[in-house]
């Protein structure tokens, strides 16, 4: 199989879906002939020209807005959010007119659009250019939230969500487009709900999303060296969550991490490892630890910067503290 | 009153319109009633008064073509053609409501005849009137967007961003500026700064003020604007000057302390748009006074009958409260 | 048909109206335009119109009653004739017509009774209203999850008030009936659908007395598993992991034992590998076997022994000696729990002289338990393993019998016959094994 980056998997995706169906188009900034300033849509406006394509003023809620009303009349906007950042400038169009629509009326209203933006610090980008706020719309009823881990999963994602009738927040990891994974030639869709185990382990559950899935993966290969056998799931969306795969997993192996690159607090780890909580409790021998970004704001300088994120290391300290039964957070 | 042209083939128009504004009236009457008689959950806002402004632009309309409405919205909604039996019945949270009870007063929306929903965020529907049009713009329909909003509406940033761009795509929208003189409890003039309609112009969009009580003004105004869209000569703007008889909302009773009753008797005994129309259709002999009375007769018996239904209305199941929550996910919950 | 005048909602979460005021009186005309009343609400008043014309031909709340929204208040009919002069119930705040004067005495309350009750039925009641009573008297019979049981009056006096009717339900605590000192007037009997709210007089006592003992608690079957649970009497919870709690519950391993060694806490699944290779402890959690040997002997010296050791070596306490032998034939130091009649002591019983043997505490844990029932007339005992091997003393004609009982973890086969075979072989000549 091929290996193609994570930008060229999300381009690819786009492409075949506008070839696809004639109502999606992508809006946003500078999505046309600049193609994003990662360039994830090169290429893309030559083949669909401006009318599919739309270069937007600097303008999050006046465009966001556009396609949700574009969204119910029965077109398929792409919005192209630039930095994940941006989206407390849509709030207010995602979450009280996207996301509640259907609802509000009483079902007889769709609104299908993607909203692809992205996450991850360590960019040297400082505090409004860093943030992961997957959590912030993760919390509101109605939107479906993805967080592809690879470009396979970016391309398969991507598909399915534009697909997909009801609103849908796609967050890529920005570190991640330049990363190369095998990505079939052929059609593929990847179903909302359904986790990913990566790799299968019978000692301690590694959960993480989007750009922690690596992070765990490379703590589990430092694990085994150490004999302890980790298995890496990946649960690809988090809106809908495939809790039945979490729990199973979380079941064997009574010991769990949750990993995620948004803040801790109030974050994504923490519903997880709750959901687990509540509903495996009588199997987990260890308490289900969350290791979320840092709960500051992401500083400019990489002495700083580094340390908000958690890294294989720090995933594979906590491993071994679960494995020796060390006392944790008690009192 | 604007003159009419050519009265006699258009007679069945005019009636329409007057029957249309009536059944606004009597709409929002009822309305008032069942919340003054605590029969209805919540508030509303009552649209009483502005007839001839929704009444003039949705007679102009296709069915086709989209309208967003506003939490001010009763009065666009039974403009755009929709019936009082599911419109009472959503106000009361009735299961056979139009959004099946989950939307209430300010959230009717009316797919069928184009009425994309009213909105209870002030000036948040104007996106969504654009991205209307833009739909058609890009499907190449000829539908045209009316996007009603209301004085208040144009401090909202949303709405020079979305005007922007319409104006850069020409777009079939139009933005319909309900100017009721008041922005919630507060004069109109101590929250908009230099002249409304300059707003749409800055932006290179055509940009009009008519009177809002007068619903052949209005609507002239509206045929010309809504065949010119379709040419793709949009968007444009209206500032239409209204009047609501009551306040903010139905609670909203002591209001001498920003407008008063004198203010208010002057617009109600003069500048009616109801009155101001009956008299007309009748001294231009389009309808006797006998026919005008039947009219308003009729239109009373069927509000008095669709209360009476969608107070007798069930409630949706308890089970529907996780539904519609995602269109493919039958019980969010479950 | 008259139009209907309703209390308004005016306000945002309004849910009564004060009427401040009425600008119109029966009888009157009124235009629809016209202030027809005052309304107070949250912070203002308002004037509200009449909404009708015609005349003023009911007024069905006063000036100064609040009354919820959508209430009708008023009517406007066509005519002054259809005036209603009196005016209606409808003011909210009076209190219903047929409230009842409760007579003033002892209140008897719906006792709790189950674990979780909120309500008794009542079944019957015994006594009539301005029947007499005694406090032992049954006064009523309440069923409860699935018994029945019957209830004392608790106060000697009259019946003078039931206000709760055979097969109602009533809620625990509330007054059921009144008692008073002296015969009723007018005994009152109500039934809860019907009954006002009774505010117990200043002097009532409130009281219900079960004529049994309360009602038997739930036999909840005392499994292995619930008893494993318990946590650690006086040192407080066990730290254990959710999963490993749950496996020594459904292995009925007791996580307490692990405590009691003193292994670490907090516990996980492996530790429970340590607990399952500790020895099980006490017949109740292991159901294990009981070894029961028996000695006899057709003679016996140890009385002839205690007297010379009082005399030659100054040991003058016969239960030291016992207990003293009982340790030496397990051939170590030891905890020997002395029992003889009804009376426990315990010694330590260090190696060596008889005379280094002290009293210890009652609460240690013995090793052995020597149970002397010479002076008894029990023949036989066959009592089972209790917390440590015990050797029980019986009088065989001239000679003594002494059983050894033991649990099969307590002490091997081989142990158990070795210690009772030199216990009967010190207590048959004491002064060889000295020597």
């Amino acid at each position: 199989m091929r290996n193609i980056t994570l930008s060229q998997a999300v381009n690819e995706a786009l492409a075949e879906e506008m070839r696809r169906d004639e109502t999606v188009f992508i809006i946003g900034e500078d999505v046309a002939e600049a193609g994003t300033p990662f360039k994830v849509l090169s290429g893309l406006v030559e083949e669909f020209g401006t009318s599919r394509v739309v270069d937007t003023p600097i303008a999050e809620p006046g465009f966001m807005g556009i396609a949700v009303g574009a969204a119910m009349t029965g077109s398929r906007p792409v919005v192209d959010l630039m930095f994940g950042d941006f989206i407390y400038l849509v709030m207010d169009q995602l979450c009280n007119q996207a996301a509640k629509t259907h609802y509000m009326s009483g079902g007889k209203l769709n609104v299908p659009l993607v909203l692809r933006t992205n996450l991850g610090a360590t960019r040297r980008s400082a505090a409004q250019h860093s943030q992961s706020l997957h959590a912030l719309v993760a919390h509101i009823p109605g939107l479906k939230v993805a967080l592809p881990s690879s470009a396979y999963e970016a391309k398969g994602l991507m598909k399915t969500a534009i697909r997909d009738n009801n609103p849908v927040v796609i967050f890529e990891d920005k570190l991640m487009y330049n990363d190369k994974a095998p990505v079939p030639e052929e059609e593929y869709l990847i179903p909302f709900g359904q986790a990913n185990i990566k790799r299968e382990g019978t000692d301690i559950t590694l959960i993480g999303t989007s750009s922690m899935v690596q992070i765990c993966e490379k703590a589990a290969e430092i694990l085994a060296r150490e004999g302890i056998s980790a298995e890496v799931i990946d649960p690809r969306t988090i809106v809908p969550l495939d809790e039945e795969t979490l729990l199973k997993s979380a079941r064997k192996t009574s010991r769990v991490i949750v990993v995620d690159e948004g803040h801790q607090t109030f974050g994504i780890t923490g519903e997880i490892a709750s959901r687990i909580n509540e509903k495996a409790f009588y199997h987990l021998d260890a308490p289900v630890l969350r290791m979320g970004a840092m709960d500051v704001p992401v500083p400019f300088t990489p002495a700083l910067e580094d340390l908000t994120v958690p890294t294989p290391e720090a995933v594979v300290e906590n491993a071994r503290k679960l494995m020796s039964g060390e006392m944790i957070h008690a009192a | 009153m604007s003159p009419a042209k050519n009265k006699k083939s258009n007679a069945e128009d005019y009636l329409r319109m007057y029957r249309q504004m009536v059944r606004i009236r009597t709409f929002e009457d009822n309305a008032n009633q069942l919340y003054l008689s605590a029969k209805m959950p919540g508030l509303t806002h009552m649209y009483s008064g502005e007839e001839a402004v929704a009444v003039g632009i949705c007679e102009a309309l296709k069915v086709t073509d989209k309208i967003t409405s506003t939490h001010r919205g009763h009065g666009h909604c039974v403009a755009k053609g929709a019936e009082f039996k599911e419109m009472f019945c959503e106000l009361l949270g009735k299961e056979e409501g139009y959004c099946r009870g989950k939307g209430g007063s300010m959230h009717i929306a009316d797919q069928s005849n184009g009425n994309l929903g009213a909105n209870a965020i002030v000036g948040g529907s104007m996106g969504i009137a654009t991205g209307s049009a833009f739909t058609a713009k890009l499907l190449g329909t000829d539908d045209v967007t009316v996007c009603f909003f209301g004085d208040g509406a144009t401090a909202q940033g949303l709405m020079y961003e979305v005007m922007n761009m319409a104006a850069l795509w020409k777009l079939p929208v139009i933005y319909a500026c309900e100017n009721n003189g008041y922005s919630e409890y507060t004069k109109t003039e101590e929250i908009a700064a230099g002249s409304i309609t300059a707003r749409a112009e800055a932006f290179g969009i055509e940009a009009h003020q008519v009177d809002g009580q007068d619903v052949l003004a209005v609507n002239t105004l509206a045929q010309k604007l809504v065949d010119r869209c379709r040419k793709g000569e949009g968007p444009f703007f209206v500032e239409l000057m209204t009047y609501r008889y009551h306040g903010h909302h139905v609670g909203d009773i002591n209001r001498e302390y920003y407008r008063s009753k004198e203010e208010e008797q002057d617009w109600k005994q003069n500048r009616d748009p109801i009155i101001r129309f009956r008299s007309w259709l009748v001294s231009e002999g389009i309808a006797t006074e006998d026919e005008i009375e039947a009219l308003n007769a009729e239109i009373k018996d069927d509000a008095a009958g669709a209360v009476e239904y969608a107070l007798n209305a069930k409630y949706p199941d308890a089970s529907e409260v996780d539904m519609h929550v995602f269109t493919d996910v039958e019980h969010a919950l479950a | 048909m008259p139009h209907e005048v309703i209390m308004p909602a005016l306000g945002m979460a309004q849910d009564t109206g004060l009427i401040v005021a009425w600008h119109k009186s029966p009888g009157d005309a009124v235009a629809a335009d016209d202030v027809l009343f005052e309304v107070e609400t949250d912070k203002a008043t308002m004037e509200v119109a009449a909404g009708a014309d015609g005349f003023v031909t009911q007024i069905r709340a006063h000036a100064g009653s609040e009354v919820p929204v959508g209430d009708v208040i008023a009517l406007i009919g066509d005519s002054s004739e259809a005036v209603h002069t009196e005016e209606g119930p409808a003011d909210a705040t009076a209190p219903a017509a047929t409230a009842v004067e409760l007579p003033k005495g002892n209140n008897v309350i719906m006792p709790a009774l189950g674990m979780a009750q909120d309500t008794g039925l009542i079944v019957a009641w015994h006594k009539a209203p301005g029947d007499s009573v005694a406090a032992g008297d049954i006064l009523f019979e309440v069923e409860t999850d699935k018994s029945t049981v019957e209830v004392e009056a608790g106060f000697d006096g009259f019946v003078a008030a039931l206000l709760a009717e055979a097969g109602e339900e009533a809620p625990v605590g509330e007054t059921i009936a009144v008692i008073t000192a002296t015969k009723p007037d007018k005994p009152v009997q109500a039934s809860r659908a019907s009954a006002p709210k009774v505010v117990p007089g200043p002097a009532a006592e409130i009281s219900a007395r079960a004529a049994e003992t309360p009602a038997p608690k739930p036999a909840k079957a005392a499994t292995p598993a619930s008893k494993a649970a318990a946590p650690v009497a006086g040192t407080g919870r066990i730290l254990a992991s959710p999963k490993a709690r749950r496996l020594a519950l459904e292995q009925g391993l007791d996580l307490n034992r692990l405590a009691e060694t003193g292994h670490p806490q907090p516990y996980h699944v492996a530790d429970l590998e340590t607990l399952k290779s500790l020895p099980t402890k006490g017949l109740e959690t292991t159901g294990a076997a009981t070894r029961r040997l028996t000695a006899e002997l057709p003679s016996e010296s140890f009385g002839g022994f205690a007297a010379w050791a009082a005399e030659a070596a100054g040991l003058k306490d016969a239960g030291a000696l016992l207990a003293g032998l009982a340790a030496a034939s397990l051939g170590r130091e030891a905890t020997v729990a002395l029992e003889r009649f009804g009376v426990a002591r315990v010694f330590s019983v260090p190696v060596g002289p008889l005379g280094n043997i002290a009293a210890a505490s009652l609460e240690t844990a013995p090793d052995l338990i020597v149970r002397d029932l010479r002076a008894s007339r029990i023949s036989s005992v066959t009592l089972g393993a209790e917390d440590a091997p015990t050797l029980t003393l019986k009088q065989a004609g001239d000679g003594l019998a002494i059983t050894l009982e033991c649990a099969s973890h307590q002490m091997t086969a081989a142990e158990a016959v070795a210690l009772l075979s030199n216990f009967a072989g010190r207590m048959e000549q004491p002064l060889r094994h000295l020597l």
